[in-house]
């Protein structure tokens, strides 16, 4: 076939797809994936020139679900650059006429957000994004199916234990929606101890492959585990500093790698909180820093209580009624929206460390809930801007997470670069960098 | 552009504030925002974090206004119109404020006049087509004209190198934008 490439086909991300390319990993790697195949770049450059899709492809697309098995199909996007969100995914389709459903994929590639993402990331405007078509599988089947996400090992701190959430009985868009409460990973082994070997067993293949903490995307249907997405991690701050020495002293990569994967950035000294922590929540970091203060539930109760010390503004959303409750509080944190809504805006213009996106957060007039858990108004939290975190009380604070990690990769930075003189972190890293691209 | 619509889309802010979102002078603005207090519609709190806001009771009457004003107008589908063409705009303009505060999932420390002057061009180009969907908005209801003025004013500050007019700012073009967005709402009564 001309258009059309098996998952395993090997080829590169620019021609099928940084999606398939992973889920061709995946295959190879011995690890269970939906049946599938890939229309690369190629049909859709030639779509996004010629208006139409290329001669042929329908009958290529034919040919390939026919060698599906029967059912219906997920349509994905998924350029050689990471796009996230910026195009479509279609699913739950009926397979026997999939041409209409690649061409409102590849015309998703001409949205005005898709095209403001590349100018801001200088992607080319004609590069194309691949499609994906694969046999459904359903984490909403039965009582024994599911959905979740993972990483490898904590994005916050970097350890080498695997953090993620899963929604028993619900479909992968649910997990993403944030309209319904996950449950934490670790529930897998106690309720799919299968599922949970199986996907432990991927995680160290996965890891082992890319040289790097990952992230996986996964459904398990009727007991039966299915890998959807993997790629690395890309971690930031003091987890990519963690994770880049914790691999170079295993020996899985260099210490020059180490240095390239820490950028002077991830030194920023940040407040976090040190776990334990009673954690309540977890949504998404939207401003980094950390706040102390007690619950307000509205903006006027956030500047009547700001008058007699910290509080911070809990919302299910903001609007502009909310703007001098922000102000008046040390923090915010709101359950719906993301780190582009108007509440993270507000929250980074004004500097007020922030949690958005809390799934499973509802807001009552005097008091909060999570997962069945109540605070009322009043009571101390402690949120964590960086990780997502709202703690209940006031747990240890701390700008200095893996001290020693940081301490030790800089050590390997002045040996690169040969000056040991007294400088910043971030001025060490980079001398190393620079001298790293001297070399290459 | 009247005064409780416009206290009702901005929250709790100054006198000033409101007299330039109106287009209005502050004394006349004044004067009516205490007509309004008497009337039991708006009310003034003291302090850090005050300013003039409005009651439950002016958020009611407001709802009737707007209400009213868009039967007496006729034009409630060219204003649904504009609010289905104004929210991916709204998706793009929170994106390019992310990118504004946000690299690469660290914070933006604004080093790069590069990157920050690639996000303002786009901005300007948002803008633009911004511009096309307040026209419709403005032929619904005029009253909608002192966005184009408002946004057009933090727009060029911004590219006057007064950045806090991006996002910072309560007179930038976020700020305005989701008083804007807040304004689409309230007027075809959609709760948030």
């Amino acid at each position: 076939m001309r258009w059309i490439h098996p998952l395993t086909s090997g080829e590169p991300a620019d021609v099928v797809g940084g999606k398939a390319h992973g889920l061709g990993v995946l295959m190879r790697l011995g690890l269970p994936v939906p049946a599938g195949f890939v229309v690369g770049t190629a049909a859709c450059r030639a779509y996004l020139r010629d208006g139409r899709l290329p001669g042929g492809l329908a009958a290529e697309l034919a040919t390939a679900v026919a060698g599906l098995p029967a059912g219906r199909v997920s349509v994905r996007s998924g350029a050689g650059v990471s796009m996230p969100g910026m195009m479509t995914t279609l699913l739950d389709l009926p397979a026997d006429d999939l041409t209409d459903a690649v061409t409102e994929v590849f015309a998703s590639w001409h949205t005005p957000r898709a095209r403001t993402y590349r100018d801001l990331h200088g992607i080319p405007h004609d590069l194309g994004t691949a499609v994906t078509v694969q046999t459904m599988v359903y984490g909403d089947r039965d009582p024994r199916s599911g959905t979740g996400v993972a990483f490898t090992r904590d994005p916050t701190t970097g350890d080498p234990v695997p953090y993620g959430d899963v929604l028993f009985g619900r479909r992968g868009d649910a997990v993403v929606s944030g309209r319904e409460h996950p449950r934490p990973l670790s529930d897998l082994a106690g309720r799919e101890p299968e599922v949970q070997a199986g996907l432990a067993h991927a995680m160290a293949a996965v890891e082992a492959h890319y040289r790097d903490a990952c992230y996986l995307e996964f459904t398990w249907e009727s007991g039966r585990l299915w890998l959807l997405q993997a790629r690395p991690g890309r971690f930031t701050g003091t987890a990519a500093v963690v994770v880049a020495t914790a691999l170079a002293d295993a020996g899985v990569i260099g210490r020059e790698e180490a240095l390239r994967r820490v950028s002077p950035h991830d030194l920023r000294r940040t407040a976090r909180i040190v776990p334990p922590a009673d954690v309540l929540a977890r949504g998404l970091g939207a401003c980094p820093g950390v706040a102390v203060g007690r619950i307000a539930t509205s903006a006027d109760a956030a500047v009547r209580m700001a008058a007699e010390g910290p509080v911070v503004l809990v919302r299910p959303e903001t609007s502009p009624h909310d703007l001098r409750g922000m102000a008046a509080a040390a923090g915010i944190v709101t359950a719906r929206g993301g780190r582009a809504s108007h509440a993270a805006v507000v929250a980074r213009a004004m500097g007020r460390p922030a949690v958005v996106g809390t799934a499973g957060l509802l807001v009552g007039p005097d008091s909060i809930s999570v997962a069945g858990r109540a605070l009322a108004a009043g009571t101390v939290v402690t949120i964590d801007g960086t990780s997502g975190e709202v703690a209940v009380g006031e747990p240890a604070v701390t700008t200095s997470l893996a001290e020693a990690e940081v301490e030790r990769l800089l050590g390997w930075a002045d040996a690169v670069s040969g000056d040991t003189s007294g400088r910043p972190g971030p001025d060490r890293l980079r001398a190393a960098h620079d001298a790293l691209t001297a070399q290459a | 552009m009247n005064v409780l619509h416009t206290l009702r889309c901005m929250g709790v802010t100054t006198l000033a504030r409101v007299a330039e979102a109106a287009g209005l002078g502050e004394s006349d603005v004044q004067s009516e925002l205490i007509d309004l207090a008497v009337a039991g519609l708006v009310t003034y709190e003291p302090g850090d974090f005050g300013g003039w806001g409005v009651t439950p009771a002016g958020k009611t009457a407001d709802a009737a206004g707007v209400a009213a004003e868009l039967d007496a107008a006729g034009t409630k589908a060219g204003v649904a119109g504009a609010l289905g063409r104004f929210l991916p705009l709204n998706t793009e303009l929170l994106d390019l404020c992310e990118a504004w505060h946000l690299r690469s999932g660290t914070m933006n420390d604004h080093g790069d006049p590069g990157y920050d002057a690639r996000v303002i061009a786009l901005l300007a180009d948002l803008d633009r087509r911004a511009g096309v969907v307040l026209a419709a908005l403005t032929d619904a209801l005029p009253r909608f004209g002192r966005y184009r003025v408002r946004l057009t004013e933090a727009l060029r500050r911004v590219e006057a190198g007064e950045t806090r007019f991006f996002t910072d700012d309560m007179a930038s073009y976020h700020v305005i934008w989701f008083q804007l967005h807040e304004d689409l709402l309230v007027t075809l009564g959609i709760p948030r």
